[in-house]
């Protein structure tokens, strides 16, 4: 499999959307290559989200005030969490479950609300596509 | 609510049926443009990883298909629950997996996590006894919350750790024998011996149990929800422990 990365740092969306709005290609973990989502099974979304940051689970807290991470808007959003690949779910902090990869567990790549139930998002900056 | 059992019933319907996702109706005249449809997974399969503290059940489930295992990673943080696919008897198969590490005592996991599952790993550690003295604790639970069809198996982990034994194969294969459908096996996650086996194995066995045509409502309904549902008393099934 090609393990293109031309998707790091600014997203252009352009080759990684197809005419129909889905992922044109196979996403995959930045870290391990573990594929998250097959082409086609997401749609591309704006939706602005609060990711903390990559690389340290710690961050992951829901006592701690403030957060080290991003604000990202560009995300593929799955409707059926069966839908993926392979993605892993942390547990909950407040009303949200992380994604992470299901291999090498980095994270968090997405994001899901518990409050609705058909909403996956993969923030496509912290993924591989190919 | 509609939309969304729709695209269940889509995702599930390929079934038996053979899966050229392309031949799908459900899929509509955009898929039609793409050059390769999305395939929808064939089954949708729960898992869960059971066993007293230190046994290595989230090491299990990361061998399954990671090569890297990672010595330092000793328990599990804030890691719930996992998607794997995996592809056997020509079937794409959608694993949920529930590793319930950090709930190790008994009565802390709840039924929900018994009641979905086609399929239980029950894991113990070769070289230490008092895990493998839980076993018929686990089995209690087992007994009363898992569906009476659930595939069960049995694995004696840390292997590479021969040197510090102290269960035989014997004894455990005694345990697992006075249980009916309960398969055995030792494994070493660190090694990465036998870990790929037990998972396909496992779902084998749950394939083998499923009709060829498996009914939509079925699939759905095996969906769970993020959310536990109401606890609820749940009807006691007949004992697997067979009479000695």
């Amino acid at each position: 499999m090609d393990n293109s990365k031309q998707n790091e740092g600014c997203t252009d969306t352009s080759t990684l959307v197809s005419d129909d709005g889905k992922n044109a290609k196979s996403v995959l973990c930045q870290r391990c290559g573990s594929k998250v989502l097959c082409p086609g099974m997401a749609q591309f979304s704006e939706k602005e989200l609060f990711l903390p940051s990559m690389r340290k689970k710690s961050t992951i807290s829901q006592s701690e005030g403030s957060l080290d991470g991003d604000t990202l808007t560009a995300h593929w959003l799955v409707d059926d969490m069966f839908n993926f690949e392979n993605v892993g779910f942390t547990k909950d902090v407040g009303k949200v479950k992380y994604l992470i990869c299901a291999d090498c567990e980095i994270g968090p790549i997405g994001w899901h609300c518990l409050d609705d139930k058909t909403s996956f998002y993969v923030a496509l900056e912290r993924v591989n596509h190919a | 609510m509609d939309s969304r059992y729709d695209i269940q019933r889509r995702a599930g319907g390929g079934g038996f049926r053979g899966v050229s996702a392309s031949g799908s109706p459900a899929l509509g005249a955009q898929s039609r443009r793409r050059k390769i449809p999305p395939r929808p997974a064939d089954f949708k399969l729960q898992i869960i990883i059971i066993g007293s503290r230190g046994v290595g059940k989230t090491s299990l489930m990361e061998r399954f298909t990671d090569d890297t295992f990672c010595e330092a990673c000793k328990s599990t943080v804030g890691v719930d629950f996992k998607i794997k696919t995996v592809e056997l008897r020509g079937k794409k198969i959608r694993l949920q997996i529930w590793d319930t590490a950090g709930q190790e005592r008994f009565n802390s996991i709840t039924s929900a996590y018994y009641r979905g599952a086609k399929g239980i790993v029950l894991v113990y550690d070769i070289t230490k006894q008092e895990t493998f003295d839980d076993l018929p604790k686990w089995m209690k639970m087992i007994d009363k919350y898992a569906s009476e069809d659930a595939e069960l198996l049995l694995v004696g982990n840390k292997l590479d750790c021969e040197a510090d034994r102290v269960i035989t194969r014997t004894q455990a294969e005694r345990f697992a024998s006075r249980i009916s459908g309960m398969r055995f096996c030792e494994a070493s996650a660190k090694d990465n011996f036998n870990v790929d086996e037990i998972f396909l194995k496992l779902v084998d066995d749950i394939l083998s149990k499923m009709p060829l045509e498996v009914p939509n409502k079925e699939l759905s309904n095996s969906i769970l929800s993020l959310q536990p549902e109401p606890e609820i008393p749940p009807e006691l099934p007949p004992p697997r422990m067979r009479c000695c």
